[in-house]
């Protein structure tokens, strides 16, 4: 049985601008047909390993491939992949028509075709009949569209989108996010999505890669990533968590700071190992002292901080040395327990993950 | 009371008023004056002594004059054609590449737009005059100055403007929309054809205008380089003050004048048109 081969491939990417490691090490394989979202803070190297998938950006080191083919050195005009530029980079000179008939032309698709093909597209991003528009007379949703259209027209291998629903508000963005995920199911190609907002990246893609500081942390599915996160910073970067720092004992508990020793999945890492666990405000429970259920992991505390949030409740725990954050959904007749008082926080061995601090 | 516009009232509002009757007093009234002697039948230039076209003729007539004007002409589009391309390519160069010792050659560029126009002149001189013989005795060649110094001269001081007023354009322009079409299957060539020039046309054009008006206007350097061969009209007005000066002189005045305007004119038009009608 053969492997499908990878949309995308990189192998032991480095990218350096002069002193500045920007990309380092990355291996990475995007599948045929996936929605792959690159995410992490401004500054993680994202955008550069996504500029170097479209040849803006040469690697300094390593290998890249589109489906088999070696396109390290190749210049953006020779690579089957087309972008949706942050700022859209929309031509104010040319009508939404020649905007998005432009990547053909440039292949020499005679005018008839290309501006038949180039109003399909446009139909597809629903923005038939503004055809003659320019880019300054469309919203900032609109010209997104175009910038999608412009870059689809050209049916590339893999579309690579950066950072596409950044400038659009809140409730453009949502719609956008379930318009694209149909529109990639629906035109079947590669996209490579970059984002700093990791819910964006929850919920729209099939796999994430979380990259910080250069380095590509984990690689999974949205479940993965939010369930067993790789370490601590991917823990804390996607989704709210409280990270209880500790040590690995022996016994296969973890030593929180406090002295407490905690039952948790330690996934056999060494005794003595410099660990989080990783505890989900929603996967945590409140009990008034003495009540918790026996022989579960917990902590005691004092209530310090309602923070009501409407369908659930936060309630902000002070340990002796942390606080912890404990969602609370607000059913009917809930009450929640006077600040100030003491409180234990449990959780179920499971609920918990334990990374690398 | 930012951003509000308050009427003045009251004495403000008179001097205000007057004010603005002076200065532009100031701006139009010579230029009226001009025109106005220019049709005047009377030898003396500031004396009205009924209305003639007879000094437009006698320019029209005058072969040093019109020969003198032939050359501003062409020295000017010339020089405007080279110095547009040659000071684009270097507003493109410095603005769009990072290269080694960029930022000598950056400054060094501008250094017409700061040297005296005497100053420019004598170097100008010196270096056609060491330039010439030298070719000429290594060649045999028989160069003199004239139409080529003159236009050279010009490309000189003109190429800084330019490339001062297209590079302001292209800051202004996002690296995004090249790359864009790079990523769309424009070459390097094609990406500035189709998406960098039509973006940075508007300065080109401004540049050419500066240009052209320089050229057209310059007086001292020319002069200094200019050789037996004939000279710019503006240089040939000058020298016929020390003659003595007839009415002629205001008919070549409005002529020149005219003839800017029609070129602002004309540039503004071409904007226009650029503007609304691009199709296909």
């Amino acid at each position: 049985m053969t492997v499908p081969e990878a949309a995308v491939a990189l192998n032991g990417i480095i990218k350096r601008f002069g002193d500045v490691t920007a990309v380092d090490r990355v291996d990475l394989n995007i599948a045929d047909g996936e929605f792959f979202a690159l995410l992490g803070p401004s500054g993680c190297g994202k955008t550069t390993t996504l500029r170097m998938i479209a040849g803006l950006e040469f690697p300094t080191e390593g290998s890249l491939r589109i489906f088999g083919d070696e396109v390290g050195t190749l210049p953006p005009d020779k690579r089957p992949v087309n972008t949706v530029f942050q700022s859209y980079a929309l031509f104010p000179h040319m009508t939404v028509i020649q905007n998005v008939a432009f990547g053909l032309r440039m292949q020499k698709v005679a005018k008839a075709e290309a501006n038949e093909r180039a109003l399909e597209a446009i139909r597809l991003v629903k923005m038939d009949g503004k055809e003659a528009r320019r880019p300054h007379q469309l919203s900032g949703g609109q010209q997104q569209r175009v910038a999608l259209a412009r870059a689809l027209v050209n049916s590339p291998k893999v579309l690579l989108l950066d950072e596409p629903l950044g400038a659009l508000d809140l409730k453009l963005r949502q719609e956008m996010q379930r318009e694209l995920k149909t529109l990639q199911r629906e035109v079947g190609i590669t996209f490579v999505f970059v984002t700093h907002d990791q819910e964006e990246a929850l919920t729209m893609s099939d796999r994430i890669g979380v990259m910080n500081d250069g380095e590509l942390l984990q690689v999974g599915t949205p479940e993965e990533i939010y369930e067993r996160p790789a370490n601590r910073f991917v823990a804390d970067f996607i989704g709210q968590t409280n990270l209880l720092d500790g040590t690995v004992e022996s016994d296969g508990t973890v030593c929180l700071r406090n002295g407490a020793r905690v039952p948790v999945n330690t996934q056999s890492l060494a005794a003595g190992t410099p660990v989080a666990v990783s505890l989900r405000p929603e996967r945590a429970q409140l009990h008034q002292p003495g009540q918790q259920p026996a022989d579960l992991p917990h902590v005691t505390g004092r209530l310090e901080q309602h923070t009501y949030l409407g369908n659930a409740l936060v309630l902000t725990v002070a340990l002796d040395w942390m606080t912890l954050d404990v969602r609370v959904e607000n059913l009917s007749g809930y009450s929640a327990p006077a600040l100030g008082t003491e409180v234990v926080v449990s959780w179920d061995r499971d609920a918990a993950v334990v990374v690398r601090a | 009371m930012s951003g509000s516009t308050v009427k003045p009232k009251g004495p403000v509002a008179a001097a205000l008023t007057v004010n603005a009757f002076l200065v532009y007093a100031f701006f139009f009234l010579p230029i009226v004056i001009l025109a106005v002697f220019s049709f005047s039948d009377d030898r003396l230039v500031g004396r009205w002594g009924g209305f003639t076209t007879s000094w437009y003729g006698e320019f029209w007539n005058d072969t040093e004059l019109t020969s003198s004007l032939w050359v501003s002409l062409r020295v000017a589009a010339v020089s405007t054609v080279i110095s547009v391309v040659l000071g684009t390519m270097a507003a493109l160069g410095l603005e769009r590449f990072r290269w080694k010792s960029q930022r000598f050659f950056d400054s060094v560029l501008y250094l017409p737009i700061i040297i005296p126009d005497v100053t420019m002149a004598v170097m100008m001189l010196l270096f056609f005059t060491w330039g010439i013989d030298l070719t000429n005795e290594a060649f045999g060649t028989n160069f003199a100055k004239g139409f080529a110094t003159i236009t050279l001269s010009h490309i000189a001081f003109s190429i800084s403007f330019v490339s001062v007023v297209v590079r302001a354009r292209l800051a202004g322009m996002s690296l995004e929309l090249e790359e864009a079409a790079r990523d769309l299957y424009a070459s390097r060539w094609k990406a500035f054809r189709h998406v960098t020039f039509p973006q940075i046309v508007p300065g080109i054009a401004g540049g050419a205008l500066l240009a052209l008006t320089l050229s057209l206007d310059d007086v001292v350097i020319t002069q200094f380089v200019a050789g037996p061969g004939g000279t710019t009209l503006p240089v040939r007005v000058f020298s016929l003050i020390r003659k003595g000066v007839t009415p002629v002189i205001n008919a070549v005045s409005v002529v020149m004048l005219v003839a800017s305007l029609l070129l602002v004119a004309l540039s503004v038009a071409v904007q226009r048109l650029r503007g609304g009608s691009i199709t296909g």
